[in-house]
């Protein structure tokens, strides 16, 4: 029932929300400064920030009258509730949709370089939040510094390449090998503390990598970066234009029509076959004795102990794997962009890589890929709207905080049933 | 084979100024419940915490006797007490992994076996034969242990859903899937009612007589104490202050007195 003081109330907090808003908004948007000739002058922007407020209002408002009902219409959480049921029952037909999906879309009509671009742009947090999924989903470390992983596979790729000619193809498991070494060297001394200590050291191990990039500038080439970084080749095909005499090229040999997708399309499929490995590797290693004591270690420390789990070279195990795919990765960014510098790996990326990881559900590989797909998605959508996308991106973090704070997909399937087993 | 299976001498555990455990000696037996029992603070769970490793203890011995070869606990910590000395423990406060599936934490317990058979994960990345079948005799041990407590229809639920009493009987199963040689069950009667209790009991005189596992027991609940026990060692202050049969502690002056007090 809508009783007249409960409306009374909800025009009251609107109009308290429009003041609020008002307050925010003028002055922000309101009031624009120019510079003409000489002196610096405001001008006023009272219509959209009428606009503004008019839409806090209404939008408030709307909030208000959808909170009367006896039942609320709880439209986002319905949608992920019946889409993570979904997945329980269909999850392993979705994924091979989805894997199917993947293949062909290079192919499919709309798919342009931009699309292609932003999708290998996707695949590459989706490959780094599977890693980091180890560790913050499965391991329960909340580790801030995972960028740095990223930067020592993107880094050791660079200078590997660069300095002794090797190829893609034996530089990248050297790259990941780096990055797993720096992920058990930063593992020893942070496992011996919990939670928000972890969170804060593993922070400052990526700023210190950072740093490090920047100010060694003998062997990194400090904020410049390394630039001519090889491209990866097709089984010894190259992808130029005009191949060095008597060296056949990716076209050449097929005989195809030159054209830069090529190779766009190829980095795309390798940046999906990485993503696939690590998937694979993490849904097979999970349920193995080691990943379950992972997720016993987040569980109850003290009862692992107990059973005799050896918890440092758990942990460890978990920072190295992990660490080990964002050197895969990293090394896939320098390949792709021919060029690395230190700014390519600031905490924002940390930041963005474990909220793909939370919001998708801790531990949920699906969450993974559609949380990597919302945020990156939204903020490529918006962004002709330049700094304002940040909105957009803090505004998805928002309502999925709201509607599902334990992330999109939070249901956890036990890695081995009785069931099964009897049958 | 020898009966004793454990024998503590001359334990010291201080805190600070605050010496929690003054130089206690007993003597545990194989097939055998001993219960410490005692008021608030006698020191019990400290015992507990030397035992199993969680303390180092500031002085005295503590001897297992892994068979027929003496072992002393002191040298080893943290979890290899429960993976090289197989002693192992249930928590005052019940500590199962609540969102892991009740099948799960019975094969948590089984990790370092599990572990080796994956060869530390290589064969079970590959999914090897040799690493399946073991990890099939892993379930199979669970579903026995879940057999006897009756919580077989339950595997597949999380741990942490299970009912308070269920959870009590599976913290101790999934003890007793590290096979060890001493169980140490901190308070496993607390929060049960009569049923449950009856219960607890006719499961730890099952561990006791079928798995020749000796059992050390804190308890407060005196008709599991004074029903199941072999032997009671009464702490008082972390002082030893009588060690005999249940009926001898029942008859004990000096426990009386520690219990109720004396009369001026």
């Amino acid at each position: 029932m809508q009783t007249s003081s409960d409306i009374k109330k909800i025009i009251k907090d609107s109009l308290f929300t429009g003041l609020i808003s008002l307050a925010l908004f003028g002055p922000i948007v309101g009031l624009k400064t120019s510079s003409k000739g000489e002196g610096l002058f405001v001008t006023p922007h009272i219509g959209i920030v009428v606009l503004l407020v008019a839409a806090c209002i209404t939008g408030r408002f709307l909030i208000g009258l959808n909170s009367l009902r006896k039942k609320e219409i709880n439209f986002i959480a319905k949608i992920t509730s019946s889409i993570s049921r979904y997945m329980d029952n269909k999850g392993k037909h979705v994924a091979i949709t989805g894997v199917m999906f993947a293949i062909v879309f290079p192919f499919l009509p709309f798919t342009d370089r931009y699309v292609l671009d932003v999708s290998i742009m996707i695949l590459t947090y989706i490959m780094l939040g599977w890693g980091l999924n180890i560790v913050v989903g499965l391991a329960g470390l909340l580790d801030l510094g995972y960028v740095a992983f990223y930067a020592v596979g993107a880094y050791s790729y660079a200078l590997i390449a660069t300095t002794f000619g090797w190829s893609f193809w034996v530089c990248l498991p050297l790259a990941g090998l780096f990055a797993g070494f720096f992920g058990i060297l930063l593992g020893f001394p942070v496992l011996r503390l919990r939670g928000d200590y972890l969170a804060i050291v593993t922070l400052g191990f990526g700023e210190i990598i950072r740093i490090i990039l920047i100010n060694w500038y003998e062997v990194t080439n400090g904020p410049d970066g390394i630039t001519g970084i090889p491209r990866p080749s097709f089984f010894g095909l190259e992808f130029k234009k005009f191949p060095d005499e008597g060296v056949d090229s990716f076209h050449t040999f097929f005989n195809l029509e030159y054209s830069t997708m090529h190779r766009i399309i190829f980095l795309y499929y390798l940046i999906l076959v990485l993503a696939l490995i690590t998937n694979y590797f993490t849904l097979r290693i999970r349920k193995l004795p080691v990943g379950r004591a992972w997720e016993a270690l987040r569980e109850d420390e003290i009862a692992c102990k107990s059973l005799g789990v050896n918890p440092t070279n758990t942990k460890l195990t978990a920072f190295a794997i992990g660490a080990t795919f964002g050197g895969f990765a990293g090394a896939f960014f320098a390949t792709r962009q021919a060029f690395v510098s230190p700014e390519s790996f600031t905490f924002i990326e940390s930041a963005i890589i474990v909220a793909i990881v939370v919001l998708g559900g801790m531990g949920s590989q699906t969450g993974v890929v559609l949380a990597a797909i919302f945020l990156i998605g939204i903020t490529e959508i918006f962004r002709d709207l330049e700094q304002y996308r940040m909105i957009a991106f803090g505004g998805a973090m928002v309502l999925i905080m709201i509607f599902k704070p334990k992330g999109i997909l939070a249901n956890r399937k036990p890695t081995v049933t009785l069931k099964d087993h009897i049958k | 084979m020898n009966k004793n299976l454990l024998k503590v001498e001359n334990l010291t555990m201080k805190f600070g100024g605050l010496t929690a455990i003054d130089d206690l000696s007993f003597s545990a037996n194989n097939n055998e419940i001993t219960s410490i029992i005692g008021p608030n603070g006698a020191g019990k769970t400290t015992v507990f915490n030397c035992l199993t490793g969680f303390y180092k203890p500031t002085a005295g011995e503590m001897l297992l006797n892994r068979n027929d070869e003496i072992v002393a606990l002191k040298k080893f910590t943290d979890y290899k007490i429960a993976q090289k000395a197989k002693v192992a423990r249930t928590f005052q406060n019940i500590r199962l992994f609540p969102a892991m599936s009740v099948l799960e934490n019975l094969l948590v317990a089984q990790h370092n076996e599990l572990m080796v058979a994956s060869g530390y994960s290589i064969f079970g990345i590959l999914n090897l034969k040799r690493y399946r079948d073991k990890e099939k005799g892993a379930i199979e041990k669970a579903k026995y242990w879940l057999d006897i407590i009756g919580l077989t229809n339950r595997a597949d639920d999380n741990a942490g859903d299970l009912p308070y009493g269920d959870q009590r009987k599976l913290e101790i199963v999934r003890a007793m899937c590290i096979e060890p040689r001493l169980l140490c069950l901190d308070e496993p009667a607390a929060g049960l009612n009569p049923k449950e209790s009856s219960e607890l009991n006719k499961l730890l005189e099952f561990i006791k007589n079928d798995k020749k596992t000796g059992i050390l027991l804190i308890e407060h609940d005196m008709s599991v104490v004074m029903g199941i026990s072999d032997h009671v060692v009464v702490l008082n202050y972390g002082k030893k202050i009588f060690q005999g049969s249940p009926t001898e502690t029942r008859n004990s002056k000096a426990v009386i007195e520690a219990y109720l007090g004396v009369d001026e």
